[in-house]
């Protein structure tokens, strides 16, 4: 099994991120960069699949040469191989980033001479949450696309795939190659080990140009914080007979019953 | 594909058990908000079997146009290949969708096919200059984005509870039934089971009380507590992740970024310190109540009242006061 795991280095997601008013940008300064969360389920979820059926997982990630490191970790926890497309662009839309996937895609089977049967990506990021790129790189190559997947099987040449659904799950079947868009499954990803860790940082991280850029139809005309909710009332008091007391005062006051 | 001399406001109206989900309502009231500063009208969309009910609240709630394409789907292909040739045929200059999980798996492939874009979990929307700026929340909505797509149409998907259902019993639309197939070459996945999981239908976009249960209500025992306070504020469960993870509850009563993004008239926060991601999914709520043991917890940065106190304590006193007040 020939897999494919696309990744994306984002903003530390535990860390609330406020605007900077002096440049109108969110403010990343000190926020450490991570592997998506979404994405380290898929690689997860990939590294499970390949150890029950065999075969190899390449990643790949579009960014500057901070990504490396990301991709070092993914080598670290079931990644066989990472590749970078070189890109220093602030961000890019999900049109560009599926088109830069698909040319990085063709490249790295190029060079193998090789062809992916499934390729995985987490179902969002956790910075702009767009939940785009998987959909629009499945539609391109007119492969079959499976969102919300919390686990996969392979036999021959299909998949049969668990996605998530509001009221419960479906199970899917789709032919080899694929998209499937990984949601939280019921495990965490594994952690590295020094083993592990010492094997990927001597692994080198081949760069691949990326594909023209597309016409941006997208435009972020401003970029501004909520409205922030005030801290109304807070109770602290000795017993918590007084505290509930003072509270359903307030709520009655505020006629919430 | 472009698409040239395009105007109106198409909604694709999602169903459920044969009536409209809600977000897919609200998406008609603005749109019809939008339209009619326009001049413009509001085509509904809706795809599946015994549509009657949901062609008039489609109605009620701001269509001028139903276009009912009377097919059976289980596929988001099928939809989607429905959805492009109503596309082609209506020429609207906007498309909205509920943004549930088909629509946003609907919407940015539509957009891309168009050679447009899409804007996700639309809380806002404004004509500016003539333009339609969207605005988006991004960082689990400690920042948000205005946005522009340059192109027809423009595609998005409108979040849950961002704005109002208007139903007026009074309004009149026309009926237009479509006959559109699916080509089989664009099924490319088979659905082999569709399972609901057994238990209580949860409601959290739609419930106008939510009681929720963090990791400081200690176990799955102390979490029945919890369900307890809902029942007696007639709302419904949620939960932040640490606790569906603990399994003290099923995954579809999380409240958050990963889970169900909320706005109910009140939210109870019970031993939820208020991680960014559980705070981005409740924040819109209307009048927030939490109680946390650690006096610094974020959560109390948004709570109209706090309550420092162990959770496990105060809820059962909040249960009897609350009754009393019920039974009045």
């Amino acid at each position: 099994m020939e897999i494919l795991v696309c990744i994306k280095q984002v903003p530390d997601d535990s860390v609330e991120i406020n605007l900077n008013s002096s440049t109108g940008k969110p403010n990343l300064e000190g926020v450490t960069q991570i592997v998506n969360a979404f994405d380290t389920y898929a690689l997860e979820m990939a590294t499970r699949l390949k150890e029950k059926v065999g075969g190899e997982i390449t990643v790949v990630s579009i960014g500057d040469e901070s990504v490396k490191n990301s991709l070092k970790n993914c080598l670290a926890v079931g990644g066989d191989r990472a590749f970078l497309v070189k890109d220093d662009s602030e961000s890019l839309d999900p049109k560009s980033v599926s088109k830069f996937l698909i040319k990085a895609k063709e490249d790295i089977e190029a060079n193998l001479g090789k062809k992916f049967d499934i390729i995985f990506c987490g179902k969002e990021a956790t910075d702009y949450a767009l939940g785009q790129v998987g959909l629009l790189v499945a539609d391109e190559l007119s492969l079959p696309v499976v969102t919300n997947v919390v686990d996969i099987e392979t036999e021959g040449e299909s998949a049969k795939i668990r996605q998530e659904t509001e009221d419960g799950y479906n199970i899917l079947e789709a032919s080899l190659p694929c998209v499937v868009t990984v949601q939280k499954p019921n495990y965490e990803p594994r952690y590295p080990t020094i083993k592990t860790k010492m094997a990927a940082r001597k692994k080198t991280i081949d760069e691949l140009q990326p594909a023209e850029k597309p016409e941006n139809t997208v435009e972020v005309v401003r970029v501004f914080e909520p409205v922030k909710r005030s801290a109304g009332v807070k109770i602290k008091t000795e017993t918590a007979e007084e505290a509930v007391e003072q509270a359903i005062k307030l709520m009655t006051e505020a006629k919430v019953f | 594909m472009k698409l040239t001399d395009t105007k109106n406001i198409m909604v694709y109206v999602e169903t459920a058990d044969k009536a409209p989900v809600n977000c897919a309502l609200e998406a008609l009231g603005k749109a019809s908000e939008i339209a009619s500063s326009r001049g413009e009208e509001v085509i509904a969309v809706l795809i599946g079997k015994d549509l009657e009910r949901a062609t008039d609240l489609s109605i009620q709630a701001g269509a001028d146009k139903v276009i009912i394409v009377d097919r059976d789907c289980n596929q988001v292909e099928a939809y989607r290949s429905i959805l492009l040739e109503v596309i082609k045929k209506y020429k609207p200059s906007v498309v909205m969708a509920g943004a549930t999980p088909l629509g946003k798996d609907l919407t940015p492939v539509l957009a891309m096919r168009f050679e447009s874009g899409c804007a996700v979990d639309v809380i806002d929307i404004k004509i500016t200059d003539d333009k339609f700026v969207m605005t988006c929340p991004v960082y689990g909505g400690t920042v948000l984005n205005d946005i522009v797509i340059k192109e027809s149409p423009i595609v998005m998907t409108i979040r849950s509870g961002a704005f109002s259902k208007v139903i007026d019993s009074s309004r009149k639309g026309e009926i237009i039934k479509e006959d559109i197939s699916v080509p089989e070459s664009t099924l490319l996945t088979k659905v082999l089971e569709a399972v609901k999981e057994i238990g209580e239908q949860v409601n959290l976009e739609e419930a106008e009380v939510i009681v929720s249960g963090g990791r400081g209500m200690g176990s799955k025992e102390n979490f029945e507590l919890v369900k307890k306070l809902a029942d007696v504020c007639g709302g419904v469960v949620g939960a932040t992740r640490p606790a569906i993870e603990d399994e003290w509850v099923p995954r579809s009563h999380q409240v958050g970024q990963s889970g169900k993004i909320v706005s109910p008239k009140l939210y109870i926060a019970c031993g939820i310190s208020g991680a960014t991601q559980h705070l981005s999914g409740m924040v819109g709520s209307e009048y927030i109540v939490a109680i946390n043991k650690d006096e610094d917890a974020p959560i109390f940065d948004v709570a109209d009242v706090g309550i420092v106190g162990d959770a496990i304590k105060v809820v059962p006193l909040l249960i009897e006061e609350i009754k009393k007040i019920k039974a009045m």
